[in-house]
């Protein structure tokens, strides 16, 4: 009945990865293939072929297959989502358009805005009127609703979208112009905001809902395909999917939300840190991801991720705060900087070098690939500083081409600077670092979090070649290497628990609040939540219930989240609340304002699972680290070090208990490890790499 | 930088602040030049910090200054044009040495006095903090604190942000001391000089690549009682660039007068934008630029003309710079925005009596550019977001009626101008609710560029009657206030835009049938001026 075998697919913008876990045994095998961006479920088809027929697993044996996907978020950022129409309150059609009215950039006069993800033209308005208090004003003009559902039928949309004012706090109206809608065009996806996202803000639950509407379809389509081929292939077990806020859902629950995915591998990768960060004592972990076009980082915070409900998807400046859509949707709080392997050299008009936002990507790629690119990217400064090696870039293969990375960074940069093709290089890689070391050190004291004693875990395929320096940089005591880095997203997916979070917005004041609405409102969160992972098959007697207030000194535009018990709720306990919320406010912004009201800006429930319980294999040979020694190559490791010849290891051939004194380098599949002069690695019986930094 | 920006902001209070980036961090050399500043800030305190450092340090001159010293002044003729907005400045000591100073600037809504649209001169918008040092070597200097917060309604919340800016100096200044650590760097000024050459060579090679000449432009001022008039000559030299006001209407008895502080900043902005954008912002930039306005005219007025709605003035620098430059580089500008900005004060009783106060910034559409339409309704030349509607309503006894954009607001053009938004208001409560408002672009609409037309004008209403500009008034439960921002300015010959993107905006509805016909071949072009 159990079957031992558990499943973790990642579908990337260039590869898919797969992770296999025996559950008897702690065993992981990876896989990574190329991604099918046409049909991305045709690649996670035959990627799971390969995983299941290379290592003897009858498909049938498979217990548990939990995915995670790009989709969501490319279709929105490709625009090839369903065509929309969207419906609001008379006199406010345009809040899409008009938007925050913000300039994301103070001093170019020239910046494109977003533009609405559905044309004017297809955005009807309907009478009706619903106060901040949740009372009917105006009621709403039925019959006008039904002449807006004939003019949305014949406008040819495939889905539509409902976000009427103040919905969040009364469903009422947006509920029956769904049904008029239904009625009268029954073949129409339909989204309301009230279930999509009742939460206080019209332009973010609007476009949250519009972005619902928007990749529905789309995505019900490709789960189509891609659990007809599970069963294809004998599979017959139900898919769950991975959110971005690190809790999974069965495939039914992410249909009707697919929003809930607009950062769903990102989410894996942390959560992977976390939990192996727990397995090795580490619960304080800044988390730092570099992949090809992007680097994100994360707080994880005593085991648990920093998550927040605000995120921006399909950024019109690639990484710019503000030109973007903006979102509400719960998601593992990250910081993204255009800085990945592929990301491009260029000297400024200040003689300075810059690093990214644009991206050589996959095709042609950086120069040292051959492919055809001609610009020098980070990929190319690492390998000419012989932080990789030209015949081990995923595990060989691809070769790197040494000579044209040399050319690359001499026209883009040594030529133009009259420096050397290393200076250059170095330049670029520094460049890099200090960015990503200045927006982590950004967020952390935005987040109010001192970082200095927080270890740092790198993920994707370029962390840990730059995890080092950036550690230096920030002063971070540790860099823990885990195993297995570049498949980390995959590998999360099976460690996160089935969870969902439900938010209700509705501004009270404390002293006003009703506690038998209160408890009412959380009781029916807490309900859903229990009914849906009841079907998902997760036993009752294991779930978990927590609630949370958005809450903010009267008049506040920001506002900080804090626990409620259902204790203070029963006995009316306001003075607890304020407590709880000034406790948090304390802790980010180092004061309170005694006297000061408070009011409740939105409520939070997250009902979720037990932690599948996963125990990884510990290696149990017992080799000394000469066995893993491949070579010695020249590094450079800046001005005042200059080159080194390092030992070079195959970080597969590392045991339990191996100390290696830096600088050396450590070379997997996927990535490439580097130590720096001074630093001292050392494998725990997981085989992660721990990186003492202040090792004298 | 924008790190010690940050710290400020967290640790901050007032939703002013922390809302609307209403402030700015910067790092003076030991010699006050400015070589870094916030990247977010809003332009108004371009280049003013070094400004008042230098008037501060007049005072105090650098031998008497302590480590953990604080000085301080809102004076507006020295900052950036208002009393609203307070400088303090830290200098910062290694060892012995003076070797850099941080210091910002942040609005405060509440200065004391009585600011009204009525003002005579600037002793009746506020308290002047004159210089001081409102801590020495770490002690708070009670008898200035006290000072301030006797003159303040509600001392707690501007107290409480300038309490949170010492915190950000401090954190400023670790973060400072561990990268000279660090980096091995000895003498900032050094590295300043540099920063600050290269941002000086960037700046002369854009000018310098722009064609000598002298290029001129004037702008209509709605005004309070009577029409105003903003001339603009600007002369390129080589690689030097000089901007004057002269002929200038001189200035009034009307809390309209902008500073000359201010308008240096909107002026330096609006020439950083079209030369060199993409240069971090620093005194570097400026050092081939000057510019003038003559003594006692609307933006250079002396003391004690009051200055407190200085924007009405200042946000026209902007338009007449580009206007200026579009006979050289039209490559570079865009036509007229639908700004000054717009806000609205209400302030009255909820039903159960309890006072509020709320101001609402709403904005126009902005101009066309070389190649793109104006955006909707997007903030220019300043920078601030609304307020949603569902927080608005909220937080006021005040209903929104609407809030959409007006079909055929948006100046015709090769390019279009962003279209304008209408805003109405209801008030719900049971009281009457005060509103004052001051709106500019309801006489002289935003102009087109190189034969674009102008945008639409502001046209304010309550219950469907048209109303002063410029105006405080009472609204009775049921009113309905309504605002038309003004739209932006359209670029190039309407009969040259793309048919398809007509046909778009016909389909959208910004533009009407009736609006299609400015762009027939033979209609009236913008040449024709803007009276």
């Amino acid at each position: 009945m159990n079957e031992p075998f558990r499943v973790g697919i990642d579908i990337g913008g260039t590869f898919t990865d797969l992770v296999l876990l025996d559950s008897r045994t702690g065993r992981l095998f990876n896989e990574k293939v190329l991604t099918t961006p046409n049909d991305p479920s045709k690649g996670a088809l035959e990627g799971l072929e390969q995983i299941l027929d290379g290592n003897g697993v009858e498909p049938h044996r498979v217990r548990h297959l939990i995915h995670g996907t790009t989709l969501v978020a490319n279709a929105i950022i490709e625009r090839r989502g369903a065509r929309l129409a969207l419906v609001t309150t008379a006199g406010f059609r345009d809040i899409l358009e008009i938007g925050t009215e913000w300039r994301y950039d103070t001093y170019d006069l020239f910046m494109e805005m977003p533009r609405p993800l559905v044309p004017r033209h297809r955005r009807f308005e309907v009478p009706e009127r619903i106060g901040p208090t949740g009372e009917v004003l105006h009621a709403l003009d039925e019959d006008a609703v039904v002449s807006a559902a004939h003019r949305i039928a014949s406008a040819g949309v495939d889905a539509v979208a409902i976000s009427l004012l103040h919905g969040y706090r009364n469903p009422v109206h947006e509920r029956r112009v769904r049904d008029i809608i239904r009625r009268e065009a029954p073949d129409l996806v339909v989204c309301i905001s009230s279930e999509v996202m009742p939460e206080i803000g019209e332009y973010e639950r609007t476009y949250t809902t519009v972005c619902n509407a928007y990749v529905l379809p789309v995505f019900d389509r490709y789960l189509k395909r891609l659990t007809d081929g599970l069963r294809r292939m004998g599979i017959d077990k139900d898919l769950f999917l991975m959110l971005s806020d690190g809790g999974t859902v069965h495939q039914s629950t992410a249909s009707s939300s697919p929003i809930r995915l607009v950062q769903s591998g990102p989410a894996g990768g942390v959560q992977a840190t976390s939990v192996i960060g727990r397995l090795a004592g580490e619960n304080d972990i800044l988390c730092f991801d570099m992949g090809g076009t992007t680097a994100k980082a994360c707080l994880v915070d005593e085991g648990e991720p920093l998550r927040t409900t605000e995120f921006e998807v399909a950024r019109v400046y690639r990484f710019r705060k503000g030109s973007g859509i903006p979102l509400r949707v719960p998601v593992i709080e990250m910081i993204e900087t255009g800085a990945g392997g592929g990301s491009i050299a260029t000297v400024d008009h200040l003689g300075l070098v810059r690093v990214g936002p644009e991206s050589a990507g996959a095709d042609p790629g950086p120069a040292c690939y051959g492919l055809g690119g001609r610009d020098a990217t980070v990929t190319d400064a690492d390998l000419v500083l012989g932080y990789l090696a030209a015949e081990n870039f995923l595990g060989g293969d691809i070769r790197l081409d040494v000579e044209a990375a040399n050319e690359a960074l001499n026209r883009n940069l040594a030529d133009p600077l009259g420096i050397s093709a290393m200076e250059a290089a170095w330049a670029v890689h520094e460049t890099v670092n200090e960015n990503m070391a200045q927006a982590a050190a950004i967020h952390a004291l935005e987040k109010a979090r001192n970082i200095a004693g927080y270890a740092m875990f790198p993920i994707g395929g370029a962390g840990p070649v730059h995890a080092c320096n950036i550690a230096r940089k920030l002063s971070l005591p540790r860099v823990v290497c885990p195993s297995s880095a570049g498949v980390a997203s995959a590998l999360g997916f099976l460690v996160s628990p089935t969870s969902f979070t439900f938010l209700q917005g509705g501004v009270t004041a404390l002293e006003d609040l009703d506690f038998g609405h209160t408890r009412a409102m959380l009781s029916g969160m807490e309900h859903d939540g229990r009914e849906l992972l009841s079907a998902a098959g997760t036993d009752d007697a294991g779930v978990r219930v927590e609630n949370l207030a958005a809450m903010r000194y009267l008049g506040q535009g920001y506002d900080v989240e804090a626990r409620v018990s259902r204790q203070m709720l029963e006995e009316h306990d306001r003075a607890a609340i304020r407590e709880a919320f000034e406790t948090a406010y304390r802790k980010q912004f180092g004061r309170v304002e005694p006297g000061m009201p408070v009011e409740i800006v939105s409520w939070r429930v997250i009902v979720s699972g037990p932690l599948p319980d996963i125990e990884l294999a510990q290696a149990g040979s017992t080799t000394g680290p000469a066995d893993a020694l491949k070579g010695l190559r020249r590094v450079y490791f800046g001005t005042g070090i200059g080159f080194v010849e390092v030992p070079v290891y195959n970080r597969y051939g590392l045991s339990p208990g191996n100390t290696f004194e830096g600088p050396c380098i450590f070379e997997e599949r996927e990535s490439t490890a580097v130590v720096p002069p001074g630093a001292r690695a050392t494998v725990d019986p997981m085989l992660n790499l721990l990186i003492d930094m202040a090792a004298p | 930088m924008d790190e010690i920006a940050q710290t400020f902001v967290r640790t901050s209070f007032s939703s002013v602040v922390r809302d609307n980036w209403d402030l700015a961090v910067g790092l003076m050399d030991s010699r006050g030049r400015q070589f870094a500043q916030s990247s977010r800030s809003i332009p108004s305190f371009i280049g003013t910090m070094p400004r008042t450092l230098a008037v501060m340090l007049r005072r105090y001159p650098p031998s008497s200054l302590k480590s953990g010293d604080v000085l301080i002044s809102n004076d507006g003729y020295h900052g950036t044009g208002h009393l609203n907005d307070i400088t303090m400045i830290r200098p910062i000591f290694r060892g012995d040495r003076l070797i850099c100073f941080i210091g910002s600037v942040f609005h405060t809504v509440d200065i004391g006095g009585a600011p009204s649209v009525t003002a005579r001169d600037s002793y009746e918008e506020g308290l002047t903090i004159p210089v001081s040092k409102i801590v020495r070597e770490g002690e708070e200097n009670e008898d200035v604190i006290a000072f301030i917060a006797e003159n303040l309604r509600a001392p707690g919340e501007t107290l409480g942000d300038i309490r949170a800016q010492f915190v950000a100096y401090d954190s400023g200044r670790k973060r400072l001391q561990q990268i000279l650590e660090d980096e091995r760097i000895d003498d900032l000024d050094a590295l300043a000089g540099e920063i600050l050459d290269r941002s000086e060579a960037a700046m002369r090679r854009a000018v310098g690549a722009a064609s000598d000449g002298v290029y001129r432009d004037r702008i209509m001022v709605d005004g309070f009682d009577e029409p105003l008039t903003i001339r603009c000559e600007i002369r390129i030299e080589g690689s030097e660039l000089a901007v004057d006001f002269a002929g200038t209407s001189p200035q009034v008895e009307r809390p309209i007068n902008s500073a000359m502080n201010f308008t240096r900043a909107y002026s330096a902005y609006a020439i950083k934008c079209a030369f060199d954008p993409g240069t971090p912002n620093n005194d570097g930039c400026f050092r081939g630029v000057t510019i003038t306005a003559p003594e006692g005219c609307l933006i250079n007025p002396l003391r004690p003309a009051p200055i407190w709605a200085r924007h009405l003035s200042g946000h026209y620098l902007p338009p007449v710079i580009f206007g200026a430059l579009a006979q050289l580089m039209p490559e570079r500008v865009i036509a007229d925005c639908g700004s000054p900005l717009w806000n609205v004060y209400f302030s009255g009783r909820h039903d159960d009596g309890r006072r509020f106060v709320k101001m609402f910034f709403m904005n126009g559409g902005h101009g066309a550019r070389p190649h793109q339409d104006g955006p909707a309704c997007l903030s220019f030349p300043s920078n601030v977001a609304t307020v949603p509607v569902e927080h608005f309503e909220n937080s006021v006894p005040l209903l929104m009626t609407e809030k959409s954009l007006i079909p055929d607001s948006g100046g015709a053009g090769r390019y279009r101008g962003g279209p304008a938004q209408r805003l109405g208001f209801r008030v719900t409560s049971r009281h009457p609710v005060t509103m004052t408002i001051r709106h500019e672009r309801v006489k002289f609409p935003p102009r087109g560029l190189l034969g674009g037309l102008p945008g639409s004008a502001g046209r304010d209403y309550v219950n469907g009657k048209r109303i002063d500009a410029k105006v405080r008034m009472d609204l009775e439960p049921d009113d309905v206030v309504t605002f038309e921002t003004p739209g932006g300015g359209g670029m190039g010959p309407p009969a040259e835009r793309d048919a398809a993107m007509l046909q778009a905006d016909l389909e959208s509805g910004l533009v009407t049938a009736q609006g299609a016909l400015a762009y027939r071949p033979g209609a009236a072009s913008g040449e024709q001026g803007d009276e």
